[in-house]
């Protein structure tokens, strides 16, 4: 196994390969796919498309193509999570972060399949995306626990047409998820999904809008979860019941 | 117009009887089928459910309730599908209980079908909230939200439209075409109600014997209307070209339409049968008319009798000559095939002698074999007497008249005077519990004469009625 | 005649009550999975009773129902009529139950044993009622840890956290399997 580590959106990133790492080129390709993204959609770089627009020097029409796409489609997942996933913070700031990580996540993952590389993980700031498996093994993956980062709630593998894990917590930088306290007491979400957006959106959604909100994306979108509960009790999907730390 | 009646040869007296008896064993042995069907057809659904396993799933009160629903659901349908069956005017069913017996049972199952739906509904919203930990309300917000149930609550309001209005005193307040017209939304009701069965009501899983029974039924109740209530007609009346020859005032209020066609031997039409009748001028064809033949119909002419009752009924007595006429039918079991006693007693009155006319012209009867009774009030209401006492089949048998006002203030079907005179039903014709009884008349008045007629013991399979009121 | 078509009537109907109600018997007796005896599993059925999400009409008169135990331990679950006896040891393969009707449409339930237990269950056949599809083999209940998971132990490759900066991430799990990695 090789790893490659760097820094974008303001987290830690690493792709960690099945064999040996690929050409230079397809790392780089990948580091700027994201640093792409975060020009382009950071609330902490003032000059970026999403700043301009935020304090009004750019008019939402006049945005960029990529940038009226992917906020259409955060309004898509607002209306599917029932406002429980919103770009439209209560300062009525525009804040694509919830659905950017995750579209960076997809976008590097495209960019590595064409350049026909296959077989490694991608954990960007706690949220995982795979491909293909390690050595003929899947993707053993984890979950932190909420209460101590030092430990795991409990691991897994990602198999099949899991390819995406995706953890939402207030622990740290949670002011991006807006939520009352009257519909979610969850500390904690972890979704698994086919999919890094799906999961990554989802994640955000239960977390904000509690119990319902998870019955209802396990229906709808058939994904798993795993929410710890505020007083440590910890909720989770069938298939999630035989992870490696759970009693059976 | 003349009127033609075929010579036929009598077999001998035991011979006839032996045929008779053996057919209304026949017809009645049908009859009794019909109805072992139709509830047997209310077991299957049931059973079906039971058979794969409905019963197993009831656990709790919550599932349960939800079993029951789903039960209600299954045999409110059946009926509703049985009901659908008895109004496509088979002719099997009619030549077993006759139309008018069929139309009261369908109006019988009318209330109990609604009654069984809405308890489907109520039940299933209670049961599933129940199971869930949600509210009734919730669960129908639910509900709401699915199409397929959308439009099953769709058809169930549609249901509860059409019952309402044929509740007799709500019925009384519209005109018969009206009332029919809505009545007719119950097509639309079933039909938009199956999407839910389908989707959500998994009883109708595929490949199951279930759905086998379901689809069957379905195509049972649509295709028999599809069928007897609209293509035949449509055959029927094209084929035989059917219009008016001319109209003949025959007595105050009363005509005599005259009928020409093509081929009419085919309808095989019997003596006492009626049929439905449609004209089409512009004022009357958006009604159409159960109304008798009034005569045997030839290969080229037919004749029925009309009293002016309604509005309806007065247009169509103002009919033009030419006007184009289509036919439903013949229906009708006052006839000769239901004999089952070697002698026959006949009562009509009024209009009700127009079938009568036409069931005796068309009757083989052995000189003496009959006996008749013809009611009326005045001499207005005397029309198509002569006719009968002329009838060839009738020689040697006895006619007698009845005319005169009832007795005020008294229930009973004779004129005053006969009744100061002693006549009863029995001396009036004391062959009669080995007759068959013919009675024809209007409702109240007929109602009286059944009402003698059993109380003299008269079996029931001896007693024909013609009634004009379904 | 009428009395004698009721007389019929009621008999028919009767028989043909009876047919279906001893078919219904037969399926829900026959159809039931063979008891495993990994019986220390079997208790933990008492930890799915406190899974409130049971849809009762989900349930199958066949096999387990992947609904009604929580768990995918080998237990087989209510159908009341399901008395099966225990099972000789050691039965592998995949079972496929009878279809049955849930209010979201019809289901069929394939369960993979494994030398006597249940190691899987899969719910075949899903009809989708307008557009929402039910996995209702995956509805959310509730789980006990087993125990506090230390990060070398697992051999995971990764771990997933709420999104951390990059000087967290610098102390967190990742960054030391990242570095075991390298």
């Amino acid at each position: 196994m090789a790893t490659h580590v760097f820094d974008t959106m303001g987290t830690g990133a690493s792709i960690r390969f099945a064999g040996d790492l690929p050409p230079a080129e397809a790392l780089t390709a990948v580091e700027t796919c994201f640093a792409e993204f975060d020009a382009q959609f950071s609330l902490y770089r003032s000059d970026s498309e999403i700043s301009e627009i935020a304090r009004g020097a750019l008019t939402l029409p006049l945005a960029s193509e990529r940038f009226r796409d992917l906020y259409a489609e955060a309004l898509h997942w607002r209306s599917l999570t029932h406002d429980s996933f919103s770009p439209h913070r209560p300062d009525r700031v525009l804040d694509l972060s919830g659905l950017v990580k995750a579209k960076a996540m997809d976008a590097a993952a495209a960019g590595l399949s064409a350049a026909d590389v296959h077989d490694w993980m991608l954990n960007v700031g706690g949220d995982l995306l795979v491909d293909g498996n390690l050595e003929g093994s899947p993707w053993h993956v984890a979950v932190v626990d909420p209460d101590d980062r030092c430990h795991l709630l409990c691991t897994f593998d990602l198999d099949g047409s899991r390819t995406s894990l995706a953890t939402s917590g207030t622990t740290e930088r949670g002011e991006h998820i807006w939520r009352s306290r009257a519909t979610s007491t969850y500390r904690q979400v972890s979704v698994v999904a086919d999919d890094i957006v799906t999961a990554d959106v989802l994640a955000t959604a239960i977390l904000a809008g509690g119990r319902e909100r998870l019955d209802e994306a396990v229906e709808t979108f058939g994904v798993d979860v795993i929410a710890v509960d505020a007083d440590g009790s910890i909720v989770a999907t069938e298939r999630m019941h035989r992870a490696h730390g759970f009693a059976l | 117009m003349s009127i033609q009646t075929a010579t036929r040869r009598r077999a001998s007296p035991n011979s006839v009887d032996r045929a008779r008896r053996t057919r209304t064993r026949r017809r009645l042995r049908r009859a009794d089928l019909l109805v072992v069907l139709c509830w047997s057809s209310v077991a299957v659904a049931v059973s079906l459910y039971l058979a794969y396993g409905g019963l197993s799933e009831v656990r709790d009160v919550a599932s349960a309730l939800t079993a029951l629903g789903i039960v209600t659901g299954l045999v409110g349908t059946d009926l509703i599908l049985v009901m659908l069956v008895l109004a496509a005017r088979i002719p099997l069913i009619d030549r077993a209980v006759g139309q008018d017996r069929a139309i009261a049972v369908h109006r019988s199952l009318g209330k109990p079908a609604l009654y069984l739906i809405l308890a489907h509904g109520v039940l299933l919203t209670i049961g599933y909230a129940m199971s869930d930990g949600s509210s009734v309300v919730a669960e129908t917000i639910a509900f709401l939200q699915g199409s397929d149930l959308v439009l099953g609550y769709a058809g169930l309001g549609l249901l509860v439209l059409v019952v309402v209005t044929s509740v007799v005193a709500v019925r009384r307040r519209f005109s018969y075409e009206a009332w029919h017209l809505i009545h007719l939304l119950s097509y639309v009701a079933v039909l938009i109600a199956l999407p839910h069965q389908l989707s959500s009501g998994a009883v109708l899983a595929d490949g199951t014997l279930q759905r086998v029974y379901w689809i069957a039924l379905y195509v049972l109740a649509f295709g028999s209307i599809g069928v007897f209530r609209f293509a035949v007609p449509l055959i029927r009346s094209a084929r035989h070209d059917i219009s008016v020859a001319a109209v003949e005032a025959i007595a105050p209020g009363v005509v005599s339409i005259h009928l020409r066609g093509r081929d009419l031997g085919r309808l095989q039409t019997a003596g006492g049968q009626y049929a439905i009748w449609r004209f089409w001028s512009a004022k009357t064809w958006w009604h159409a008319h159960p109304i008798s033949f009034s005569a045997v119909p030839t290969a080229t002419g037919a004749r029925i009798t009309v009293r002016d009752l309604g509005r309806g009924s007065s247009a169509i007595s103002r009919v033009r000559p030419g006007t184009r006429v289509s036919i439903e039918g013949p229906y009708g079991i006052f006839t000769d095939e239901v004999r089952a006693a070697p002698r026959m007693a006949v009562v009509a009155a009024g209009i009700g002698i127009t079938p009568v006319r036409s069931l005796l012209e068309g009757s083989v009867l052995l000189p003496g074999e009959a006996t008749v009774l013809l009611r009326a009030t005045d001499a207005s209401q005397q029309y198509l007497w002569q006719e009968v006492s002329a009838l060839p089949s009738l020689t040697g048998s006895a006619v007698y008249s009845m005319v005169g006002p009832r007795p005020p203030g008294l229930a009973t079907w004779m004129s005053a005077e006969a009744l100061a005179r002693g006549v009863t039903l029995t001396s009036a014709f004391p062959d009669l519990l080995v007759s068959d009884l013919y009675v024809c008349g209007p409702q109240s008045w007929t109602e009286l004469v059944i009402r003698d007629a059993r109380a003299a013991g008269l079996p029931e399979k001896q007693l024909h009625v013609e009634r004009f009121d379904w | 005649m009428r009395r004698r078509a009721v007389v019929w009537s009621v008999l028919s109907s009767g028989a043909i009550l009876a047919v279906g109600w001893q078919l219904g018997a037969e399926t829900a007796a026959t159809t039931g999975l063979a008891e495993t005896q990994a019986a220390p599993d079997a208790s933990s059925a008492s930890v799915s009773g406190g899974s409130a999400a049971t849809t009762p009409s989900a349930t199958t008169p066949s096999a387990t129902t992947p609904s009604a135990a929580a768990t995918p331990a080998p237990t087989t679950s209510e159908a009341p009529a399901a008395a099966a006896p225990a099972a000789p040891a050691a039965v592998s393969g995949t079972f496929t139950g009878t279809s049955v009707s849930t209010r979201y449409g019809s289901v069929q339930v394939q369960v993979v044993v494994s030398n006597g237990s249940i190691t899987d269950v899969v719910a075949l056949k899903l009809t989708n009622d307008d557009n929402r599809s039910v996995s209702i083999s995956n509805r959310a209940a509730p789980v006990l840890r087993s125990e506090v998971l230390a990060a070398q132990s697992a051999k995971v490759q990764g771990v997933s956290g709420a999104t951390y900066t990059s000087d967290a991430y610098l102390t967190s799990l990742q960054a030391a399997l990242d570095q075991a990695g390298l």
